[in-house]
C-alpha cells in the first residue's frame, strides 16, 4: 500500500480510521479543524508544502460529511502558486469545495486565465479541468475564445485539446449565450475527421451538446459521425489502447450512436444505406458471452444501435429483427441485459406497429415480474402495462392481480393503480372489471386509493345492468370472515344504493344486510352504515316508524361513537337523517336513486399521466388507447347527467369520504332541509359548479368524482363552528332547527391554515428546515442546527401581505425538560418582510413532551391564534453513533429486563421493506449497523442520546421483522444508563415514537415503534 | 451528463465523493446515506441498476458495481448509456489497479487525493474525458513525476498515440 506522500496527512487518515465511534471522529475532526484554522490565521510561517497538506487535510474531513467554512481562500490563493505541487492541490481542491457562484473564484481568473494562455501545458491542463467543473458565468465571458482556440490548435497536444473540448461545452451548456458558436459547424466537422479517439470523444460530447441544441445548423457534420461509426465498427480502425475486451473503443461507439439520434432523420441515401450497413452488422455480430465486461460493452453498442434503429423508423424488416433481438434478451441470464431488454421493449411500443409481435413475448415478461431482482420487476410491470389492450387484458390483469400478494410493498401501490386503470381501459365486459376492483381491494385494500373505488361505484351508477351484478358481489364479500375497511366501505354504498334489486334472494332482506353490515366494522363508519340503513330502508318502502326505530337506535350510540374519537360526523348525521325521517312526502324525492354521472376522463388515468414520469410509455398507451376506446366506456349509457332536477338529494347520497369534503355536504342537505326541501332547485348546474368550487380544498381527484354531486359548504367552514351551532340550539329549538348550521358568512374571518400543520411538524422532526405553518398571510418557516444536547433554531416569521403584520405575539410554553430562550419579538411585521427570531434550545433530561409555540397576530379585526407543536424533539437530540460487534455484543448484554432493556411485538404496522426502515432510522438519527445481526431480516441500529443531566448514553435498537407478514414487528431497545431508569425505558423509544406517532396514527411502523415503548 | 461519482465501502463510509453539480455537504451526505440503504439490501446476482429519481429527479438512473469491500457508484442522466457506463467503471478500477498494483481499499484512504487525480483524468464536468486506462495512467505517471520534481520544466511525457495522425 502506498501513502500519500505528506506523512501529516497519513497520520490523521489514520487518527480518523482509529476513532471508535462517530463523536470521538468529531472530536479528532474538530481538533483538526482548530489547528488548521490557527495555522491558516499566522500564515507567514506557512510552508507551501504546509499549505497544500492542510488543504488536502480539508478535502479529506468534507468528504467525511463535515461542514468546511473557512479555508477557500488558501485553497484558491494555491492556484497561483508558482510551483506544479501546490497549484494542483490548489485547482483540484477549489473545484470540489466551492461551487461555481462562490465569490473567492472570481478572484482566481486572472489566475485561471493566465496558466490557460501561458505556454505551460500541465497547467493548461489544470485551469481547463478546473473551468470544465465549476466554471460560471464570468469565466465563460473571460475565458470561451482562448478554450476554443486552444481546442482547434494544431500545436496543442490532445491532452489539452480534449480537456478544451469538454470546458467549452461546459461553459456552452451553463451561459449559451455568452459562448458565441456561430460558424462552428464547420470546426467542428473537422473536428470529427479527428484521429485521435480521445480528443475525438471529448469532441463527440462536446457535438452532442451542440446538435441537442440546435441540429439544424451541423447537418454538414452528420456524414462525419456516420465515417466515425464505420471507423469503428467497421474498418476497426483504432489503437491497440482504445479496444476494449476486443471491441473498438466501445464508448465513443455509443456516443457517436447517440449524437445521431439527435438528427430527426438521414436524408442523403448514400449515407443512410452506409449508416444501415453498419448498424446491421452491430445487430447481426453480437453475442451474449461469458466475460461480464465484454458483455457489457458490447451490448452497450447493440443496446444504443437498437435505440438509432428505432429511431430511425427504418424499414419493417429490421425492426422486427430487433424485436427479436429483444426477445432474446428477456430470457438471457445476465440480468443487466434482461433489464434493458424489457425497458427497450417497452420504449419500442411507441415507435412502431411491433405491439403484435412483442404480445408474443408475453409468458416470458410475466416471469420476469417474479424475477428476484425488483429493478427487473418494475420494467417488467411497466412493459405490462404498455402492452396491454383488449385482446390480453384479461391475462395481463389477472397476473397482477395474481402478483399482488407477494409483491413488494414499495410496488403495491402503483401495481394496485396499474392494475385498476388498465380493467377500467380494456374491460372485455363490465362485470368483470367490477370483480377486479373487488378483487383488488379485497387483496390489498391497504394500497387501494380512494380514487380506485370511487371509480367503480361511479360505473356501477351509470350502467343498470351491472347494478344487480355489483350489489350482489358486494354481499358476498360481506361473508368473508375478515375484509378490509374500503371493502366495507364499498359494500355499504353499493348495497345502499342497490340491495333492493337483490330483494327475494337468502340473506339479502334489509334487516339482515343492515346487521351484517352493522356487525362487520362497528367502529370504521356510522356514517355509511347510517347513509346504507337510511337510504336502504326508504327504498324498500318502510314505514317511517321502523326507519325511526333503526335510527333511535343508531343515535343513541352517537355520543359513545364521539367518544371513541370517530368525530362528530356521525353523531351529527344520526341526528339528521333522525331530522329528515320525519319530513314525510319530500323524502320520497330526497330518497331517490343517484343519478348518473357525466361522463369524463376517468380521474386515475389523469392522475397516472400525471404523476408518471416515463413519458415513452405513457405516450404509447395513450396513442393506443385512442385506437381503441375501452369497451367500459362505450356500454356506458349517455343520458345526460343530472337531468332530473334533485340536486339537493345528491348530497344526501354522497360518496362517502372521511374529509372535508364530506363535512361540507352533511350541511348542504340540511340546510336545505330546513324548510327548503320542498322545493326543488330549478337551477342544478350553476349551481353545481358553486359547489365544486366550494368544495375546492379536497384534491382534485376528489372534486372531479364529486362534482357532479351537490356538495355546497360554507367555505373553509371549520368543524367546531358547526358542532357548537348544532349543540347550542339543540336545547331551545328542537331537532328539526339544530340542523340549521352556522351562516356562512360566519366564516370569512376564520384563517385556515395552508397545509396539514400535523404533516408540517412530522416532516420537520425527520429534518432540520422546512415550513413549520403557513396561512394566507403568515409563513413560519425553521431552520435548526442541533448538536449533542444542544439546539438553534431560528424561526423565519415572513409576513406575505402588502399591509403589515400587526399585534404579533410569540411565546414557548416549554416542557419541563427543556430550557428554551426566544430573542425577543417584534410586534410589528413590514409589509413583504421576513423576521429571522433565533431560539435556543438546551435539553435537561429526556421527556417525550414537545415544546409549543403560541403564536397569534391580528390580521383586519380578527384575531388568529395559533398552538404549534415546535420540531424540538427526542431524536433531534441523538447522534448517530456506528457500534462494532466487538461493542455492540457485550453491552446488549449487559442490559437486561426491563427498565433498561424494553420489549414489545408490533402488530398492524404499515409494511416497510428493511431499506425503507433503514432510513426511517437514519432520518431519526439512528445509525443502523449492517451484518451485526446474523439474521438479515433483522435491523439493528445504535445512536448516542445526549442531555444536561445525562450526557452520552448510548442506545441501541433492534428490529425483527418476519418476512412472511410484514405486518409485525417486535422490537428491543436497551439503553444503558443505569442512573435513568425510569426515563431510560420511556427513552430509547421515544426518539422513534416521538416524531411519528401522532401524525401518522398507527399504519406507520416508525409510529408503532415509538408508541411501542 | 454525469452527476455524481462515489466510492464507499460496505459499511456505508464514503471513499471517494465528487459531484459534477454542487450539493451542499448536507445534501450529500443525505444521498451517500440513502444509496446506502438501497445497496446494502440487494442480492448478489441482481442487475447493477436502481432507480434513482427519488433522490436525484426524474430522469436520473443509478449504476453501481461491488469491487471487494467498495460500492462504485455512478449517477447520471438519460443522456448516458448504461452498459457504456459500467464500463466507465471498469476502466477506472483498471486505472486505479495499474495505478497502485493491485488497488485496495486502504490505497483509496490514503491516497485519495491520487484517487481525485486520476478521476480528473477520466472525467471532466461530469463528461468522459478519457476510455483507456493506458492513456489515463500515462497522464497520471507525469503528474506525479512533476510532483516529486517541482523545479522541473520538463513537460508531461508525449503520448505516442496522440501523434499518430498527424
Amino acid at each position: 500500500m502506498a501513502l500519500s506522500g505528506m506523512r501529516g496527512l497519513s497520520v490523521f487518515i489514520s487518527d480518523v480510521r482509529n476513532c471508535r465511534n462517530k463523536e470521538q471522529e468529531r472530536l479528532r475532526v474538530d481538533k483538526e479543524l482548530g489547528n488548521i484554522r490557527t495555522r491558516f490565521k499566522n500564515e507567514k510561517g506557512l510552508t507551501p508544502y504546509e499549505k497544500k497538506k492542510y488543504v488536502w487535510k480539508m478535502l479529506y474531513i468534507y468528504m467525511l460529511g463535515y461542514d468546511v467554512d473557512f479555508g477557500h481562500m488558501e485553497a484558491v490563493s494555491l492556484i497561483s502558486a508558482p510551483k506544479y505541487p501546490e497549484k494542483q492541490v490548489g485547482y483540484i481542491v477549489t473545484s470540489c469545495l466551492l461551487n461555481e457562484n462562490h465569490d473567492f473564484l472570481r478572484l482566481a481568473i486572472n489566475a485561471v486565465r493566465n496558466d490557460i494562455i501561458g505556454r505551460n501545458e500541465t497547467f493548461q491542463c489544470l485551469a481547463l479541468t478546473l473551468v470544465g467543473n465549476i466554471g460560471g458565468r464570468e469565466f465563460a465571458e473571460s475565458l470561451a475564445p482562448d478554450v476554443q482556440k486552444l481546442l482547434i490548435s494544431s500545436s496543442c497536444r490532445p491532452l489539452v485539446r480534449k480537456k478544451a473540448a469538454l470546458c467549452l461545452l461546459r461553459l456552452f451548456r451553463k451561459n449559451s449565450d455568452v459562448v458565441n458558436v456561430d460558424g462552428w459547424s464547420d470546426r467542428m466537422a473537422q473536428l470529427l475527421d479527428e484521429r485521435d479517439i480521445g480528443v475525438l470523444t471529448s469532441s463527440m460530447s462536446l457535438f452532442v451538446a451542440l446538435v441537442s441544441n440546435n441540429h439544424e445548423a451541423y447537418w454538414s457534420c452528420l456524414p462525419k459521425c456516420v465515417k466515425v461509426l464505420e471507423r469503428l465498427a467497421r474498418n476497426q480502425d483504432v489503437p491497440q489502447e482504445y479496444t476494449y475486451y476486443g471491441i473498438p473503443s466501445p464508448w465513443l461507439q455509443v456516443k457517436t450512436m447517440r449524437a445521431l439520434q439527435y438528427f430527426p432523420t438521414v436524408e442523403d441515401p448514400s449515407t443512410r444505406r452506409a449508416l444501415f450497413e453498419v448498424l446491421q452488422r452491430i445487430l447481426m455480430g453480437t453475442d451474449v458471452v461469458k466475460n461480464v465486461n465484454k458483455n457489457n460493452a458490447s451490448h452497450a453498442v447493440l443496446f444504443e444501435a437498437l435505440a438509432l434503429v428505432m429511431h430511425l423508423d427504418s424499414e419493417k424488416e429490421m425492426m422486427s429483427q430487433c424485436v427479436a433481438l429483444l426477445g432474446k434478451f428477456i430470457a438471457v441470464r445476465e440480468p443487466n441485459i434482461r433489464y434493458l431488454g424489457l425497458e427497450n421493449m417497452t420504449r419500442m411500443l411507441m415507435v412502431t406497429d411491433v405491439h403484435e409481435i412483442i404480445k408474443r413475448h408475453q409468458a416470458q415478461i410475466i416471469t420476469s415480474l417474479k424475477d428476484p431482482d425488483i429493478s427487473i420487476r418494475r420494467r417488467s410491470l411497466d412493459l405490462l402495462y404498455g402492452m396491454c389492450d383488449v385482446s390480453n387484458a384479461k391475462d395481463i390483469v389477472e397476473e397482477l392481480l395474481q402478483y399482488l400478494g407477494t409483491a413488494d410493498f414499495a410496488m403495491r401501490e402503483e401495481l394496485a393503480l396499474k392494475a385498476a386503470i388498465l380493467a377500467e381501459k380494456f374491460a372485455p365486459d363490465l362485470s368483470w372489471y367490477v370483480d377486479v376492483i373487488l378483487q383488488l381491494i379485497d387483496k390489498a385494500g391497504d394500497f387501494v386509493s380512494d380514487d380506485i373505488w370511487f371509480r367503480v361505484v361511479q360505473f356501477v351508477t351509470n350502467n343498470e345492468d351491472l347494478q344487480p351484478y355489483a350489489a350482489l358481489k358486494a354481499r358476498e364479500y360481506l361473508d368473508k370472515p375478515a375484509i378490509h375497511e374500503t371493502m366495507v366501505k364499498v359494500s355499504a354504498y353499493l348495497l345502499g344504493e342497490y340491495s333492493h334489486l337483490l330483494a327475494r334472494r337468502p340473506g339479502c332482506s334489509p334487516k339482515e344486510i343492515f346487521s351484517i353490515i352493522h356487525e362487520k366494522l362497528p367502529t370504521v363508519s356510522y356514517v355509511y352504515l347510517l347513509d346504507y340503513a337510511f337510504i336502504h330502508n326508504t327504498n324498500n318502502r318502510y314505514s317511517s316508524f321502523n326507519v325511526c326505530k333503526d335510527f333511535d337506535a343508531l343515535t343513541a350510540t352517537g355520543p359513545r361513537i364521539a367518544e371513541s374519537n370517530l368525530g362528530s360526523i356521525p353523531q351529527q348525521r344520526a341526528v339528521e337523517y333522525f331530522a329528515l325521517s320525519r319530513k314525510g312526502a319530500a323524502l320520497m324525492d330526497i330518497l331517490a336513486e343517484m343519478p348518473k354521472f357525466p361522463e369524463r376522463q376517468s380521474s386515475l388515468i389523469k392522475k397516472a399521466e400525471d404523476t408518471d414520469a416515463d413519458t415513452a410509455e405513457l405516450s404509447a398507451i395513450k396513442m393506443r388507447t385512442q385506437q381503441q376506446a375501452s369497451n367500459a366506456l362505450v356500454v356506458t349509457d349517455q343520458r345526460p347527467a343530472n337531468g332530473a332536477p334533485q340536486v339537493s338529494q345528491l348530497a344526501m347520497v354522497m360518496v362517502p369520504s372521511m374529509n372535508d369534503v364530506d363535512h361540507a355536504s352533511v350541511d348542504q342537505p340540511v340546510t336545505q332541509a330546513n324548510g327548503t326541501l320542498s322545493v326543488v332547485d330549478p337551477q342544478p348546474s350553476a349551481q353545481d359548479h358553486a359547489h365544486v368550487r366550494s368544495a375546492a380544498p379536497a384534491a382534485d381527484i376528489l372534486g372531479d368524482l364529486l362534482s357532479p354531486l351537490a356538495i355546497e359548504g360554507p367555505p373553509g367552514g371549520s368543524a367546531p363552528s358547526e358542532q357548537n351551532s348544532v349543540s347550542g340550539h339543540e336545547g331551545t329549538l328542537g331537532v328539526d332547527d339544530a340542523l340549521a348550521l352556522a351562516p356562512v358568512g360566519d366564516h370569512e374571518h376564520t384563517v385556515q391554515p395552508i397545509g396539514d400543520i400535523a404533516e408540517r411538524f412530522h416532516a420537520l422532526c425527520l429534518k432540520d428546515s422546512g415550513v413549520l405553518y403557513e396561512d394566507p398571510y403568515v409563513q413560519i418557516g425553521i431552520k435548526a442546527e442541533w448538536r449533542s444536547h444542544q439546539g438553534r433554531l431560528v424561526l423565519f416569521l415572513g409576513n406575505k401581505n402588502t399591509a403589515p403584520l400587526e399585534s404579533v405575539h410569540a411565546v414557548i410554553l416549554p416542557p419541563s425538560h427543556l430550557k428554551l430562550d426566544l430573542s425577543p419579538v417584534p410586534e410589528i411585521v413590514p409589509p413583504r418582510a421576513q423576521v429571522q427570531i433565533p431560539l435556543e434550545v438546551v435539553n435537561l433530561r429526556p421527556s417525550r413532551d414537545v415544546a409549543v409555540l403560541d403564536f397569534s397576530y391580528k390580521f383586519g379585526t380578527s384575531l388568529v391564534n395559533n398552538r404549534l407543536r415546535l420540531p424540538a424533539v427526542l431524536n433531534k437530540f441523538l447522534q448517530p453513533i456506528q457500534v462494532s460487534a466487538e461493542e455492540f455484543f457485550p453491552q446488549w448484554r449487559l442490559l437486561t429486563g426491563p427498565p433498561l432493556k424494553l420489549q414489545e411485538v408490533v402488530r398492524g404496522v404499515r409494511p416497510m421493506s428493511l431499506g425503507e426502515m433503514a432510513n426511517l432510522f437514519n432520518s431519526l438519527r439512528l445509525m443502523v449497523c449492517p451484518g451485526l445481526d446474523p439474521n438479515a431480516s433483522n435491523l439493528v441500529a445504535s445512536t448516542t442520546f445526549y442531555s444536561e443531566s445525562t450526557r452520552a448514553m448510548l442506545c441501541l435498537v433492534r428490529i425483527e421483522t418476519d418476512p412472511a407478514d410484514r405486518t409485525q414487528l417486535r422490537m428491543t431497545v436497551a439503553s444503558g444508563d443505569a442512573t435513568l431508569t425510569i426515563p431510560t425505558a420511556a427513552k430509547p423509544s421515544a426518539p422513534v415514537a416521538q416524531p411519528t406517532t401522532p401524525a401518522i396514527a398507527a399504519s406507520d411502523p416508525g409510529a408503532m415503534l415509538a408508541g411501542l415503548l | 451528463m454525469i452527476r455524481a461519482v462515489i466510492v464507499m465501502n460496505d459499511q456505508g463510509k464514503p471513499r471517494l465523493v465528487k459531484f459534477y453539480e454542487h450539493q451542499p455537504v448536507e445534501k450529500q451526505q443525505e444521498i451517500i446515506r440513502s444509496i446506502y440503504g438501497v445497496l446494502c439490501s440487494r442480492a448478489e446476482n441482481v442487475s447493477n441498476f436502481v432507480q434513482a429519481d427519488s433522490t436525484f429527479g426524474p430522469d436520473t438512473r443509478l449504476v453501481y458495481k461491488t469491487f471487494a469491500t467498495l460500492y462504485f457508484i455512478v449517477i447520471f442522466d438519460d443522456s448516458e448509456n448504461e452498459l457504456a457506463i459500467l464500463d466507465l467503471m471498469q476502466v477506472f478500477v483498471e486505472t486505479l489497479d495499474k495505478c497502485f498494483s493491485n488497488v485496495c481499499e486502504l490505497d483509496i484512504v490514503f491516497n485519495f487525493n491520487k484517487v481525485h487525480t486520476i478521476l480528473d483524468e477520466i472525467i471532466l464536468g461530469g463528461q468522459v474525458i478519457e476510455m483507456s486506462s493506458s492513456e489515463v495512467v500515462k497522464a497520471v505517471d507525469g503528474i506525479s513525476w512533476l510532483e516529486k520534481n517541482p523545479n522541473s520544466i520538463i513537460r508531461v511525457p508525449k503520448s505516442i498515440s496522440g501523434w499518430q495522425g498527424r
